[in-house]
């Protein structure tokens, strides 16, 4: 199974337009309030309508807010934004202070990012300034030329040096060290 | 997507042809070396659903080495589906039949047991000498570096070579070599 069968649509951390760069323009476009005016479970949202709702339309010029009183039916939170993403959310039973939160997080997010796994955590539209990697780069140059297969290549260069060869070089050692002190003499 | 980055992805998703001389290598290890260049796992970009392995060809399978008395004691499961269709051929009787059986199955013993396995098999290559056909060799760009390192014979070494070693002691005059 790959990941194009999940449930979850893949996304990846995006600002639409570079928004916010230059200026700011608010990504919620409309906000529908759905609510009973008599049951129990709309009170927070009645509490936010009565004391709440003419401050944010004032402060949010943008947003457009619609009010749907329905009866006995649990009040509900839509949202649109500009890109076409419509996020519906419940709000039965929450109370004043967590439906004023809840508003706040619809109207600064740019779409309906909770519906979206994101693949990483990370963005960027200029990945790597050197190029990507290709089978060449960090290659021996020297590959190109070479008749393979030989032992140049082929042979494991990371044994560490054995006990033959330590003894060997000592040899050779010695034998400069002799013929450098016949020098020494013949001065 | 552009000319240019078009390019680039057939750049980095190019398959390199790597040659491996089996030459008095152990096959159980050598075949863990085999197997990353195979599936790609050598390469920054390697990802399970990416198409990124090489192709690996292995030269001189006959000349593979065994641990201890390996040749002797591994065996060979085969069954044919029949009762009593069990064998079990030992290692030497094998290499005898197919010199590069071992190295094969070595391979594709290393490998995770998955549908992508038979395809990567695809990929090796495997002659029982030197001799590689032309079509074959001309695609090789890259040599795998072996694991162990092969031992020279005295006798392979020049003459020369030899009495210019660094001796310990000579032998005495009266002494009689076997």
């Amino acid at each position: 199974m790959s990941a194009k069968n999940l449930f979850l649509n893949s996304g990846f951390v995006r600002a639409p337009l570079q928004n916010g760069v230059g200026r700011y323009v608010c990504q919620l476009q409309r906000i529908v309030l759905k609510f009973c005016k008599s049951h129990g479970g709309s009170r927070g949202m009645r509490d936010f309508i009565e004391q709440d709702l003419v401050d944010f339309a004032k402060h949010h010029p943008g947003v457009v807010v619609y009010l749907k009183p329905r009866r006995h039916r649990s009040p509900v939170i839509v949202g649109e934004y500009l890109n076409g993403d419509r996020v519906w959310m419940n709000v039965h039973n929450k109370t004043h202070e967590e439906i004023t939160k809840w508003i706040e997080v619809l109207r600064t997010q740019q779409g309906d990012i909770a519906s979206v796994r994101l693949r990483k955590y990370q963005y960027t539209d200029h990945p790597s300034i050197q190029g990507p990697w290709t089978p060449f780069t960090f290659k021996d140059p020297e590959l190109n030329t070479a008749e393979l297969p030989s032992s140049k290549f082929g042979a494991n260069n990371r044994l560490p040096m054995s006990a033959t060869e330590q003894l060997r070089l000592m040899f050779e050692k010695q034998k400069i060290s002799t013929k450098t002190e016949d020098l020494k003499i013949a001065e | 997507m552009s000319a240019a980055k078009r390019v680039q992805q057939w750049a980095t998703f190019a398959r390199t042809w790597h040659i491996f001389d089996c030459k008095w290598q152990d096959p159980y290890e050598s075949a863990n070396i085999i197997k990353k260049y195979l599936m790609g796992q050598h390469k920054p970009i390697y990802h399970p659903l990416n198409d990124c392995g090489d192709v690996v060809v292995c030269i001189n399978s006959r000349e593979i080495a065994l641990r201890g008395d390996e040749w002797r004691k591994r065996a060979y499961f085969h069954h044919t589906g029949y009762p009593g269709g069990a064998s079990w051929t030992l290692a030497w009787e094998l290499h005898n039949k197919d010199p590069t059986m071992i190295i094969k199955k070595a391979v594709y013993r290393a490998m995770k047991g998955n549908l992508q396995r038979r395809h990567t098999m695809q990929r090796l290559f495997i002659y029982h000498e030197e001799n590689v056909p032309e079509d074959i060799m001309k695609n090789v760009s890259s040599q795998i570096r072996q694991s162990r390192l092969v031992p020279t014979r005295l006798d392979h070494i020049p003459e020369e070579e030899v009495k210019q070693y660094p001796k310990v002691m000579d032998y005495p005059k009266d002494y009689v070599l076997k």
